[in-house]
Protein backbone atom coordinates (compact mmCIF):
# COMPACT_ATOMS: atom_id res chain seq x y z
CA UNK A 1 0.00 0.00 0.00
CA UNK A 2 1.41 3.39 -1.01
CA UNK A 3 1.06 6.44 1.15
CA UNK A 4 -1.31 7.89 -1.40
CA UNK A 5 -3.60 4.90 -1.01
CA UNK A 6 -4.26 5.39 2.68
CA UNK A 7 -7.64 6.90 3.32
CA UNK A 8 -7.40 9.03 6.46
CA UNK A 9 -10.33 10.71 8.19
CA UNK A 10 -9.77 13.53 10.68
CA UNK A 11 -12.71 14.19 13.02
CA UNK A 12 -12.37 17.36 15.04
CA UNK A 13 -14.77 19.97 16.40
CA UNK A 14 -11.95 22.49 16.15
CA UNK A 15 -11.59 23.38 12.46
CA UNK A 16 -8.24 25.13 12.97
CA UNK A 17 -6.66 22.12 14.59
CA UNK A 18 -8.16 19.80 11.97
CA UNK A 19 -6.68 21.96 9.22
CA UNK A 20 -3.23 21.83 10.79
CA UNK A 21 -3.38 18.03 11.04
CA UNK A 22 -4.69 17.69 7.52
CA UNK A 23 -1.97 19.92 6.10
CA UNK A 24 0.69 17.93 7.90
CA UNK A 25 -0.57 14.67 6.49
CA UNK A 26 -0.90 16.00 2.95
CA UNK A 27 2.61 17.47 3.09
CA UNK A 28 3.78 14.09 4.34
CA UNK A 29 2.55 12.46 1.17
CA UNK A 30 -0.87 11.23 2.25
CA UNK A 31 -3.24 12.58 -0.35
CA UNK A 32 -6.54 10.97 0.66
CA UNK A 33 -7.31 12.97 3.77
CA UNK A 34 -10.86 14.05 4.65
CA UNK A 35 -12.07 15.92 7.66
CA UNK A 36 -15.44 16.34 9.31
CA UNK A 37 -16.68 18.21 12.35
CA UNK A 38 -19.53 17.03 14.52
CA UNK A 39 -22.45 15.53 12.67
CA UNK A 40 -25.46 13.51 13.70
CA UNK A 41 -25.08 11.08 10.80
CA UNK A 42 -21.53 10.20 11.74
CA UNK A 43 -22.00 6.47 11.13
CA UNK A 44 -23.28 6.96 7.58
CA UNK A 45 -20.52 9.42 6.75
CA UNK A 46 -17.83 7.09 7.97
CA UNK A 47 -19.34 4.21 6.03
CA UNK A 48 -19.34 6.34 2.89
CA UNK A 49 -15.73 7.45 3.33
CA UNK A 50 -14.50 3.97 4.37
CA UNK A 51 -11.33 5.31 6.01
CA UNK A 52 -8.35 3.12 6.85
CA UNK A 53 -7.50 5.33 9.78
CA UNK A 54 -9.55 7.77 11.83
CA UNK A 55 -7.74 10.48 13.80
CA UNK A 56 -10.01 12.08 16.37
CA UNK A 57 -9.34 14.35 19.30
CA UNK A 58 -9.32 12.34 22.50
CA UNK A 59 -12.04 14.34 24.24
CA UNK A 60 -14.54 14.31 21.40
CA UNK A 61 -17.87 12.85 22.63
CA UNK A 62 -18.29 11.21 19.21
CA UNK A 63 -15.71 8.65 20.33
CA UNK A 64 -18.34 6.90 22.45
CA UNK A 65 -20.48 6.57 19.33
CA UNK A 66 -17.53 5.33 17.29
CA UNK A 67 -16.60 2.65 19.80
CA UNK A 68 -20.09 1.18 19.66
CA UNK A 69 -20.05 1.32 15.89
CA UNK A 70 -16.78 -0.59 15.69
CA UNK A 71 -18.16 -3.24 18.02
CA UNK A 72 -21.20 -3.98 15.94
CA UNK A 73 -19.79 -5.65 12.87
CA UNK A 74 -22.87 -5.15 10.76
CA UNK A 75 -22.69 -1.39 11.24
CA UNK A 76 -19.50 -1.10 9.25
CA UNK A 77 -18.05 -3.18 6.47
CA UNK A 78 -14.53 -3.28 7.90
CA UNK A 79 -13.84 -3.74 11.58
CA UNK A 80 -11.83 -1.01 13.25
CA UNK A 81 -9.90 -1.09 16.48
CA UNK A 82 -7.84 1.35 18.44
CA UNK A 83 -4.52 1.66 16.73
CA UNK A 84 -2.33 0.51 19.48
CA UNK A 85 -1.00 -2.86 20.31
CA UNK A 86 0.12 -3.52 23.81
CA UNK A 87 3.81 -3.33 22.98
CA UNK A 88 3.48 0.29 22.09
CA UNK A 89 2.54 1.76 25.42
CA UNK A 90 4.95 4.71 25.23
CA UNK A 91 3.34 5.77 22.00
CA UNK A 92 -0.18 5.46 23.42
CA UNK A 93 0.86 7.52 26.39
CA UNK A 94 2.30 10.16 24.11
CA UNK A 95 -0.90 10.29 22.10
CA UNK A 96 -3.15 10.45 25.17
CA UNK A 97 -1.05 13.30 26.53
CA UNK A 98 -1.26 15.10 23.20
CA UNK A 99 -5.02 14.55 23.12
CA UNK A 100 -4.96 12.35 20.03
CA UNK A 101 -6.92 9.18 19.56
CA UNK A 102 -6.71 6.93 16.52
CA UNK A 103 -8.77 4.04 15.20
CA UNK A 104 -7.57 1.85 12.35
CA UNK A 105 -8.91 -0.90 10.17
CA UNK A 106 -7.98 -4.22 11.69
CA UNK A 107 -4.92 -5.86 10.19
CA UNK A 108 -3.10 -2.74 9.07
CA UNK A 109 0.56 -3.13 9.91
CA UNK A 110 1.79 -1.20 12.89
CA UNK A 111 4.74 0.27 10.98
CA UNK A 112 2.36 1.80 8.43
CA UNK A 113 0.21 3.37 11.10
CA UNK A 114 2.96 4.73 13.30
CA UNK A 115 4.08 7.64 11.06
CA UNK A 116 0.49 8.79 10.64
CA UNK A 117 -0.19 8.80 14.35
CA UNK A 118 3.17 10.44 15.04
CA UNK A 119 2.32 13.15 12.56
CA UNK A 120 -1.03 13.72 14.27
CA UNK A 121 0.65 13.86 17.69
CA UNK A 122 3.23 16.39 16.56
CA UNK A 123 0.58 18.52 14.88
CA UNK A 124 -1.66 18.45 17.95
CA UNK A 125 1.30 19.45 20.08
CA UNK A 126 2.21 22.21 17.64
CA UNK A 127 -1.37 23.47 17.70
CA UNK A 128 -1.48 23.56 21.48
CA UNK A 129 1.91 25.27 21.57
CA UNK A 130 0.59 27.93 19.20
CA UNK A 131 -2.46 28.39 21.34
CA UNK A 132 -0.35 28.70 24.48
CA UNK A 133 1.81 31.31 22.79
CA UNK A 134 -1.26 33.19 21.68
CA UNK A 135 -2.65 33.12 25.23
CA UNK A 136 0.66 34.33 26.59
CA UNK A 137 0.76 37.10 23.98
CA UNK A 138 -2.75 38.16 24.99
CA UNK A 139 -1.71 38.15 28.62
CA UNK A 140 1.36 40.25 27.78
CA UNK A 141 -0.85 42.68 25.92
CA UNK A 142 -3.08 43.15 28.93
CA UNK A 143 0.00 43.59 31.17
CA UNK A 144 1.17 46.29 28.75
CA UNK A 145 -2.21 47.98 29.02
CA UNK A 146 -2.10 47.92 32.84
CA UNK A 147 1.32 49.54 32.85
CA UNK A 148 0.21 52.23 30.39
CA UNK A 149 -2.84 53.00 32.47
CA UNK A 150 -0.81 53.25 35.70
CA UNK A 151 1.71 55.51 33.96
CA UNK A 152 -1.13 57.71 32.72
CA UNK A 153 -2.56 58.02 36.23
CA UNK A 154 0.83 58.90 37.71
CA UNK A 155 1.46 61.49 35.01
CA UNK A 156 -1.97 63.04 35.43
CA UNK A 157 -2.24 62.95 39.20
CA UNK A 158 1.37 63.38 40.27
CA UNK A 159 2.60 65.54 37.38
CA UNK A 160 5.34 63.07 36.41
CA UNK A 161 6.82 62.67 32.96
CA UNK A 162 6.23 59.36 31.21
CA UNK A 163 9.80 58.24 31.83
CA UNK A 164 9.64 59.21 35.50
CA UNK A 165 6.31 57.38 35.93
CA UNK A 166 7.77 54.23 34.38
CA UNK A 167 10.92 54.46 36.49
CA UNK A 168 8.82 54.80 39.62
CA UNK A 169 6.90 51.64 38.76
CA UNK A 170 10.11 49.78 37.94
CA UNK A 171 11.89 50.91 41.09
CA UNK A 172 9.02 49.71 43.28
CA UNK A 173 8.79 46.42 41.42
CA UNK A 174 12.50 45.80 42.06
CA UNK A 175 12.27 46.84 45.67
CA UNK A 176 9.28 44.58 46.36
CA UNK A 177 10.49 41.78 44.14
CA UNK A 178 7.33 41.88 42.05
CA UNK A 179 6.49 42.27 38.38
CA UNK A 180 6.00 45.77 37.00
CA UNK A 181 2.44 45.00 35.89
CA UNK A 182 1.63 43.89 39.46
CA UNK A 183 2.80 47.24 40.79
CA UNK A 184 0.81 48.92 38.01
CA UNK A 185 -2.26 47.02 39.15
CA UNK A 186 -1.69 48.21 42.74
CA UNK A 187 -1.31 51.79 41.56
CA UNK A 188 -4.56 51.60 39.59
CA UNK A 189 -6.36 50.07 42.57
CA UNK A 190 -4.96 52.77 44.87
CA UNK A 191 -6.20 55.55 42.61
CA UNK A 192 -9.58 53.85 42.29
CA UNK A 193 -9.84 53.76 46.08
CA UNK A 194 -8.96 57.42 46.34
CA UNK A 195 -11.68 58.59 44.02
CA UNK B 1 0.46 18.41 56.89
CA UNK B 2 0.45 19.04 53.15
CA UNK B 3 -2.45 17.78 51.10
CA UNK B 4 -2.10 14.86 48.69
CA UNK B 5 -3.35 15.83 45.26
CA UNK B 6 -5.74 13.40 43.57
CA UNK B 7 -6.93 14.15 40.04
CA UNK B 8 -10.37 12.69 39.42
CA UNK B 9 -12.22 12.75 36.09
CA UNK B 10 -16.03 12.87 35.97
CA UNK B 11 -18.85 13.10 33.46
CA UNK B 12 -21.57 15.70 34.16
CA UNK B 13 -24.44 13.58 35.52
CA UNK B 14 -26.27 13.62 38.85
CA UNK B 15 -24.28 10.60 39.96
CA UNK B 16 -21.02 12.56 39.87
CA UNK B 17 -22.38 13.92 43.18
CA UNK B 18 -19.98 12.08 45.51
CA UNK B 19 -16.70 13.51 44.18
CA UNK B 20 -18.31 16.95 43.86
CA UNK B 21 -19.60 16.85 47.45
CA UNK B 22 -16.30 15.44 48.71
CA UNK B 23 -14.54 18.49 47.31
CA UNK B 24 -17.13 21.20 47.88
CA UNK B 25 -18.17 20.17 51.41
CA UNK B 26 -14.64 19.58 52.66
CA UNK B 27 -14.75 15.80 53.14
CA UNK B 28 -11.70 15.36 50.91
CA UNK B 29 -9.77 18.07 52.74
CA UNK B 30 -10.66 16.41 56.07
CA UNK B 31 -8.79 13.38 54.75
CA UNK B 32 -5.83 15.54 53.64
CA UNK B 33 -6.72 15.22 49.99
CA UNK B 34 -6.66 18.04 47.48
CA UNK B 35 -9.30 16.59 45.16
CA UNK B 36 -8.92 18.12 41.70
CA UNK B 37 -12.04 17.48 39.60
CA UNK B 38 -11.81 17.40 35.81
CA UNK B 39 -15.00 17.45 33.76
CA UNK B 40 -15.08 15.17 30.70
CA UNK B 41 -17.74 14.79 28.03
CA UNK B 42 -16.94 11.25 26.90
CA UNK B 43 -16.55 7.88 28.61
CA UNK B 44 -13.83 6.85 26.17
CA UNK B 45 -11.82 9.95 27.08
CA UNK B 46 -12.19 9.36 30.82
CA UNK B 47 -11.16 5.70 30.43
CA UNK B 48 -8.06 6.61 28.41
CA UNK B 49 -6.97 9.42 30.71
CA UNK B 50 -7.31 7.14 33.73
CA UNK B 51 -5.55 4.25 32.01
CA UNK B 52 -2.55 6.35 30.97
CA UNK B 53 -2.06 8.28 34.16
CA UNK B 54 -3.57 11.68 33.37
CA UNK B 55 -6.09 10.94 36.13
CA UNK B 56 -5.53 9.13 39.43
CA UNK B 57 -9.19 8.19 39.81
CA UNK B 58 -12.39 8.38 37.81
CA UNK B 59 -16.19 8.28 37.92
CA UNK B 60 -16.80 5.26 35.67
CA UNK B 61 -19.58 3.15 34.25
CA UNK B 62 -19.59 -0.20 36.06
CA UNK B 63 -18.81 -2.06 32.83
CA UNK B 64 -15.72 -0.05 31.88
CA UNK B 65 -13.19 -1.57 34.32
CA UNK B 66 -14.36 -5.09 33.39
CA UNK B 67 -14.20 -4.40 29.66
CA UNK B 68 -10.80 -2.76 30.15
CA UNK B 69 -9.44 -5.78 32.01
CA UNK B 70 -10.51 -8.04 29.13
CA UNK B 71 -9.15 -5.66 26.50
CA UNK B 72 -12.57 -5.31 24.85
CA UNK B 73 -13.52 -2.64 22.36
CA UNK B 74 -10.20 -2.68 20.54
CA UNK B 75 -8.35 -1.47 23.62
CA UNK B 76 -5.21 -3.03 25.06
CA UNK B 77 -5.97 -4.62 28.43
CA UNK B 78 -5.87 -2.20 31.36
CA UNK B 79 -5.66 -3.15 35.00
CA UNK B 80 -8.25 -0.93 36.61
CA UNK B 81 -9.79 -1.74 39.97
CA UNK B 82 -13.04 -0.76 41.67
CA UNK B 83 -12.64 -0.02 45.40
CA UNK B 84 -16.19 1.33 45.79
CA UNK B 85 -19.46 2.10 44.03
CA UNK B 86 -20.63 5.71 43.67
CA UNK B 87 -24.28 5.18 44.57
CA UNK B 88 -27.06 3.85 42.44
CA UNK B 89 -30.19 4.90 40.65
CA UNK B 90 -30.70 7.80 38.32
CA UNK B 91 -31.17 6.06 34.98
CA UNK B 92 -34.42 5.96 33.04
CA UNK B 93 -35.78 5.05 29.65
CA UNK B 94 -37.25 8.03 27.85
CA UNK B 95 -39.10 7.89 24.53
CA UNK B 96 -40.16 10.70 22.21
CA UNK B 97 -43.67 12.06 22.74
CA UNK B 98 -44.51 10.64 19.30
CA UNK B 99 -43.42 7.11 20.22
CA UNK B 100 -45.18 7.46 23.56
CA UNK B 101 -48.46 8.18 21.77
CA UNK B 102 -47.94 5.12 19.55
CA UNK B 103 -47.25 2.94 22.61
CA UNK B 104 -50.32 4.28 24.37
CA UNK B 105 -52.53 3.52 21.37
CA UNK B 106 -50.98 0.11 20.77
CA UNK B 107 -51.42 -1.21 24.31
CA UNK B 108 -53.14 1.09 26.83
CA UNK B 109 -53.22 -1.69 29.44
CA UNK B 110 -49.45 -2.17 29.39
CA UNK B 111 -48.96 1.59 29.69
CA UNK B 112 -51.01 1.70 32.88
CA UNK B 113 -48.22 -0.14 34.63
CA UNK B 114 -46.22 -1.53 36.18
CA UNK B 115 -43.67 0.62 34.35
CA UNK B 116 -41.14 -2.20 34.17
CA UNK B 117 -43.43 -3.94 31.69
CA UNK B 118 -44.09 -0.92 29.45
CA UNK B 119 -41.96 -2.50 26.72
CA UNK B 120 -44.96 -4.74 25.95
CA UNK B 121 -46.53 -1.71 24.31
CA UNK B 122 -43.31 -1.05 22.44
CA UNK B 123 -43.39 -4.62 21.17
CA UNK B 124 -46.84 -3.99 19.67
CA UNK B 125 -45.61 -0.79 18.03
CA UNK B 126 -42.66 -2.67 16.53
CA UNK B 127 -44.90 -5.46 15.23
CA UNK B 128 -47.24 -2.90 13.69
CA UNK B 129 -44.36 -0.98 12.08
CA UNK B 130 -42.99 -4.18 10.59
CA UNK B 131 -46.36 -5.20 9.14
CA UNK B 132 -46.72 -1.73 7.61
CA UNK B 133 -43.15 -1.75 6.24
CA UNK B 134 -42.10 1.26 8.32
CA UNK B 135 -38.42 1.77 9.25
CA UNK B 136 -37.20 0.31 12.54
CA UNK B 137 -37.04 2.49 15.65
CA UNK B 138 -33.71 3.82 16.90
CA UNK B 139 -32.62 3.88 20.52
CA UNK B 140 -29.48 5.14 22.17
CA UNK B 141 -27.49 4.32 25.27
CA UNK B 142 -24.35 6.03 26.55
CA UNK B 143 -21.62 3.46 25.97
CA UNK B 144 -21.32 -0.16 24.79
CA UNK B 145 -20.34 -1.33 28.32
CA UNK B 146 -22.89 0.67 30.28
CA UNK B 147 -25.58 -0.38 32.71
CA UNK B 148 -27.84 1.75 30.48
CA UNK B 149 -27.23 -0.57 27.56
CA UNK B 150 -27.96 -3.64 29.67
CA UNK B 151 -31.03 -2.11 31.34
CA UNK B 152 -32.54 -1.04 28.02
CA UNK B 153 -31.93 -4.50 26.58
CA UNK B 154 -33.27 -6.24 29.70
CA UNK B 155 -36.46 -4.17 29.56
CA UNK B 156 -36.93 -4.90 25.85
CA UNK B 157 -36.06 -8.60 25.98
CA UNK B 158 -38.47 -9.22 28.87
CA UNK B 159 -41.26 -8.10 26.53
CA UNK B 160 -40.11 -10.33 23.68
CA UNK B 161 -38.21 -7.67 21.72
CA UNK B 162 -34.88 -8.71 20.19
CA UNK B 163 -32.70 -5.63 20.80
CA UNK B 164 -30.23 -6.69 18.10
CA UNK B 165 -32.74 -7.17 15.31
CA UNK B 166 -36.03 -5.46 16.12
CA UNK B 167 -34.55 -1.99 16.82
CA UNK B 168 -31.34 -0.08 16.21
CA UNK B 169 -29.34 0.60 19.36
CA UNK B 170 -26.52 3.11 19.05
CA UNK B 171 -24.39 5.13 21.43
CA UNK B 172 -24.57 8.87 22.07
CA UNK B 173 -22.66 10.69 24.82
CA UNK B 174 -25.00 11.75 27.69
CA UNK B 175 -24.85 15.47 27.06
CA UNK B 176 -25.94 14.99 23.45
CA UNK B 177 -28.90 12.70 24.15
CA UNK B 178 -31.45 15.40 24.63
CA UNK B 179 -30.75 17.14 21.30
CA UNK B 180 -30.82 13.80 19.51
CA UNK B 181 -34.31 13.06 20.80
CA UNK B 182 -35.54 16.58 20.18
CA UNK B 183 -34.26 16.51 16.59
CA UNK B 184 -35.77 13.10 15.92
CA UNK B 185 -32.45 11.29 15.38
CA UNK B 186 -33.48 8.71 17.98
CA UNK B 187 -36.91 7.58 19.20
CA UNK B 188 -35.81 6.80 22.73
CA UNK B 189 -32.85 6.38 25.04
CA UNK B 190 -31.59 5.12 28.35
CA UNK B 191 -29.41 7.67 30.14
CA UNK B 192 -28.70 8.95 33.65
CA UNK B 193 -30.31 12.06 35.08
CA UNK B 194 -30.67 14.95 34.47
CA UNK B 195 -31.02 14.03 30.78
CA UNK B 196 -34.38 12.23 31.13
CA UNK B 197 -35.99 14.83 33.32
CA UNK B 198 -34.76 17.52 30.97
CA UNK B 199 -36.56 15.96 27.98
CA UNK B 200 -39.78 15.85 30.01
CA UNK B 201 -39.43 19.45 31.28
CA UNK B 202 -38.93 20.64 27.71
CA UNK B 203 -41.91 18.64 26.43
CA UNK B 204 -39.86 16.43 24.11
CA UNK B 205 -40.00 13.09 25.88
CA UNK B 206 -41.83 10.80 28.27
CA UNK B 207 -40.15 8.57 30.84
CA UNK B 208 -41.58 5.05 30.39
CA UNK B 209 -39.41 3.20 32.95
CA UNK B 210 -37.13 4.19 35.80
CA UNK B 211 -34.05 2.16 36.61
CA UNK B 212 -35.81 1.04 39.79
CA UNK B 213 -38.64 -0.39 37.70
CA UNK B 214 -36.17 -2.64 35.86
CA UNK B 215 -33.99 -3.72 38.76
CA UNK B 216 -34.21 -1.81 42.04
CA UNK B 217 -30.70 -2.69 43.22
CA UNK B 218 -28.99 -2.42 39.85
CA UNK B 219 -25.40 -1.18 39.94
CA UNK B 220 -24.50 2.20 38.52
CA UNK B 221 -21.29 4.21 38.57
CA UNK B 222 -18.13 3.08 40.31
CA UNK B 223 -14.87 4.63 41.40
CA UNK B 224 -12.06 3.41 39.15
CA UNK B 225 -8.31 3.58 39.82
CA UNK B 226 -5.31 1.85 38.27
CA UNK B 227 -4.19 -1.26 40.10
CA UNK B 228 -0.56 -0.06 40.29
CA UNK B 229 -1.69 3.31 41.65
CA UNK B 230 -3.85 1.56 44.27
CA UNK B 231 -0.84 -0.47 45.38
CA UNK B 232 1.63 2.38 45.62
CA UNK B 233 -0.85 4.89 47.09
CA UNK B 234 -2.77 2.65 49.49
CA UNK B 235 -3.12 5.30 52.20
CA UNK B 236 -4.28 7.96 49.77
CA UNK B 237 -6.74 5.54 48.23
CA UNK B 238 -8.20 4.63 51.63
CA UNK B 239 -8.51 8.32 52.45
CA UNK B 240 -10.23 8.96 49.12
CA UNK B 241 -12.70 6.13 49.73
CA UNK B 242 -13.46 7.51 53.19
CA UNK B 243 -13.99 11.03 51.83
CA UNK B 244 -16.36 9.72 49.16
CA UNK B 245 -18.29 7.53 51.62
CA UNK B 246 -18.73 10.50 53.96
CA UNK B 247 -19.83 12.60 50.97
CA UNK B 248 -22.36 9.85 50.17
CA UNK B 249 -23.74 9.99 53.69
CA UNK B 250 -24.18 13.76 53.39
CA UNK B 251 -25.73 13.55 49.90
CA UNK B 252 -28.24 10.91 51.01
CA UNK B 253 -29.89 13.14 53.64
CA UNK B 254 -33.11 14.54 52.22
CA UNK B 255 -32.47 17.86 53.99
CA UNK B 256 -29.26 18.25 51.96
CA UNK B 257 -30.77 17.48 48.56
CA UNK B 258 -31.74 21.06 47.72
CA UNK B 259 -28.21 22.25 48.46
CA UNK B 260 -26.91 19.35 46.39
CA UNK B 261 -29.12 20.36 43.46
CA UNK B 262 -27.75 23.91 43.77
CA UNK B 263 -24.18 22.65 43.85
CA UNK B 264 -24.58 20.33 40.87
CA UNK B 265 -26.30 23.03 38.82
CA UNK B 266 -23.01 24.98 38.71
CA UNK B 267 -21.48 25.06 35.24
CA UNK B 268 -18.24 23.44 36.41
CA UNK B 269 -20.18 20.37 37.61
CA UNK B 270 -23.37 19.22 35.86
CA UNK B 271 -24.49 22.61 34.61
CA UNK B 272 -28.19 21.68 34.28
CA UNK B 273 -31.13 23.72 35.57
CA UNK B 274 -31.70 23.71 39.32
CA UNK B 275 -35.42 22.84 38.94
CA UNK B 276 -34.68 19.73 36.91
CA UNK B 277 -31.96 18.55 39.30
CA UNK B 278 -34.11 19.24 42.35
CA UNK B 279 -37.12 17.31 41.00
CA UNK B 280 -34.96 14.27 40.40
CA UNK B 281 -32.90 14.52 43.60
CA UNK B 282 -35.98 14.84 45.79
CA UNK B 283 -37.34 11.60 44.35
CA UNK B 284 -40.27 13.37 42.73
CA UNK B 285 -39.63 13.06 39.00
CA UNK B 286 -42.16 14.16 36.41
CA UNK B 287 -42.62 11.34 33.91
CA UNK B 288 -44.79 13.05 31.30
CA UNK B 289 -44.92 16.73 30.31
CA UNK B 290 -47.68 18.43 32.29
CA UNK B 291 -48.18 15.56 34.74
CA UNK B 292 -47.80 15.77 38.50
CA UNK B 293 -44.56 14.33 39.86
CA UNK B 294 -44.56 10.69 40.97
CA UNK B 295 -43.13 9.47 44.25
CA UNK B 296 -39.86 7.65 43.64
CA UNK B 297 -37.99 7.94 46.96
CA UNK B 298 -35.15 5.67 45.79
CA UNK B 299 -34.58 7.57 42.54
CA UNK B 300 -31.09 8.53 43.74
CA UNK B 301 -29.52 6.43 46.46
CA UNK B 302 -26.03 7.52 47.47
CA UNK B 303 -25.37 5.91 50.83
CA UNK B 304 -28.16 3.79 52.32
CA UNK B 305 -28.71 0.20 51.16
CA UNK B 306 -24.92 -0.37 50.82
CA UNK B 307 -24.95 1.89 47.75
CA UNK B 308 -21.20 2.49 47.97
CA UNK B 309 -20.22 -1.16 48.54
CA UNK B 310 -18.58 -2.83 45.51
CA UNK B 311 -20.73 -5.97 45.46
CA UNK B 312 -19.08 -8.83 43.57
CA UNK B 313 -22.48 -10.17 42.54
CA UNK B 314 -23.31 -6.87 40.84
CA UNK B 315 -20.03 -6.90 38.91
CA UNK B 316 -20.70 -10.48 37.82
CA UNK B 317 -24.21 -9.49 36.68
CA UNK B 318 -22.71 -6.77 34.47
CA UNK B 319 -20.21 -9.26 33.06
CA UNK B 320 -22.92 -11.81 32.29
CA UNK B 321 -24.87 -9.13 30.43
CA UNK B 322 -21.79 -8.57 28.26
CA UNK B 323 -21.95 -12.25 27.42
CA UNK B 324 -25.69 -12.28 26.95
CA UNK B 325 -25.41 -9.62 24.26
CA UNK B 326 -22.38 -11.07 22.53
CA UNK B 327 -19.80 -8.48 23.62
CA UNK B 328 -17.58 -11.24 24.98
CA UNK B 329 -17.57 -15.02 24.65
CA UNK B 330 -18.95 -17.47 27.19
CA UNK B 331 -15.48 -18.90 27.84
CA UNK B 332 -14.74 -15.90 30.10
CA UNK B 333 -15.36 -16.71 33.77
CA UNK B 334 -16.64 -13.45 35.22
CA UNK B 335 -16.58 -14.79 38.77
CA UNK B 336 -12.78 -14.74 38.43
CA UNK B 337 -12.51 -11.50 36.44
CA UNK B 338 -14.69 -9.63 38.93
CA UNK B 339 -12.63 -10.84 41.88
CA UNK B 340 -9.60 -9.22 40.24
CA UNK B 341 -11.37 -5.96 39.48
CA UNK B 342 -13.93 -5.37 42.23
CA UNK B 343 -12.13 -4.85 45.53
CA UNK B 344 -14.45 -5.03 48.55
CA UNK B 345 -11.30 -5.79 50.58
CA UNK B 346 -10.04 -2.25 49.92
CA UNK B 347 -13.45 -0.80 50.80
CA UNK B 348 -13.62 -2.73 54.08
CA UNK B 349 -10.05 -1.71 54.95
CA UNK B 350 -10.69 1.96 54.17
CA UNK B 351 -13.92 2.38 56.17
CA UNK B 352 -12.83 0.54 59.33
CA UNK B 353 -12.67 3.83 61.22
CA UNK B 354 -16.12 4.92 60.02
CA UNK B 355 -19.47 3.71 61.23
CA UNK B 356 -20.56 2.14 57.93
CA UNK B 357 -23.01 -0.77 57.75
CA UNK B 358 -21.23 -3.64 56.01
CA UNK B 359 -22.62 -6.88 54.58
CA UNK B 360 -21.23 -10.16 55.94
CA UNK B 361 -20.44 -11.52 52.46
CA UNK B 362 -19.10 -9.69 49.41
CA UNK B 363 -21.88 -11.10 47.23
CA UNK B 364 -25.55 -12.04 47.49
CA UNK B 365 -28.31 -13.58 45.42
CA UNK B 366 -29.48 -10.51 43.49
CA UNK B 367 -33.20 -9.97 43.06
CA UNK B 368 -33.94 -11.62 46.40
CA UNK B 369 -36.41 -9.14 47.84
CA UNK B 370 -37.63 -9.16 51.44
CA UNK B 371 -34.77 -11.42 52.52
CA UNK B 372 -33.21 -11.26 55.99
CA UNK B 373 -30.83 -8.51 54.79
CA UNK B 374 -33.66 -6.24 53.59
CA UNK B 375 -32.89 -3.46 56.06
CA UNK B 376 -29.27 -3.42 54.94
CA UNK B 377 -29.66 -3.70 51.16
CA UNK B 378 -33.09 -2.19 50.54
CA UNK B 379 -35.71 -3.21 48.00
CA UNK B 380 -34.44 -5.62 45.37
CA UNK B 381 -36.35 -7.17 42.52
CA UNK B 382 -36.02 -7.59 38.78
CA UNK B 383 -38.97 -6.59 36.62
CA UNK B 384 -39.50 -10.22 35.62
CA UNK B 385 -39.10 -11.55 39.17
CA UNK B 386 -36.01 -13.65 38.36
CA UNK B 387 -33.09 -14.20 40.73
CA UNK B 388 -29.45 -13.79 39.81
CA UNK B 389 -27.16 -16.21 41.63
CA UNK B 390 -23.55 -15.73 40.54
CA UNK B 391 -22.72 -19.31 41.60
CA UNK B 392 -25.08 -20.69 38.95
Amino acid sequence: MNLADFSILVIDENPDRAAIVERGLVEGGYTRVSRIGTSFNLVERIQALAPDIIIIDLENPDRDTLEQMFQVSRAISRPIAMFVDQSDSSMIRESVEAGVSAYVVDGLRQDRIRPIVEMAISRFNAFHQLRRERDEAMAKLSERKLIDRAKGLLMQEKGLTEAAAYNLLRKNAMKQNRKIYEIAQSVITAFQLEF
Amino acid sequence: MSLMQVRLGFVPLIDCALPVVARAKGFAEDENIDLVLVREMSWAAIRDKLSYGLFDAAHLLAGIPLAARLGLGGMPSQHLVVPMALGRGGNAITVSTRLYQCMLEADPAAMRGPRGLSARALKKVIDGDRAAGRPVLSFATVFPFSSHNYELRYWMAAAGIDPDNDVNIGVIAPSRMFDSLRNGWVDGYCVGEPWNQRAVFHGDGVIVALKDDIWARSPEKVLGVREDWALSNAETLDALVRALVRAAEWADQSENRTELAQLLSEEQYVGASFDILRASLHGRPVLKPGDDPVEAPDRHVFYRYTATFPWLSQGVWVGRQMQRWGQVGHQVNFNDVVRDVYRPDIYRRAVTSLDVALPVEDWRVEGLDNASDRALVGPDSFLDGTLFDMRA
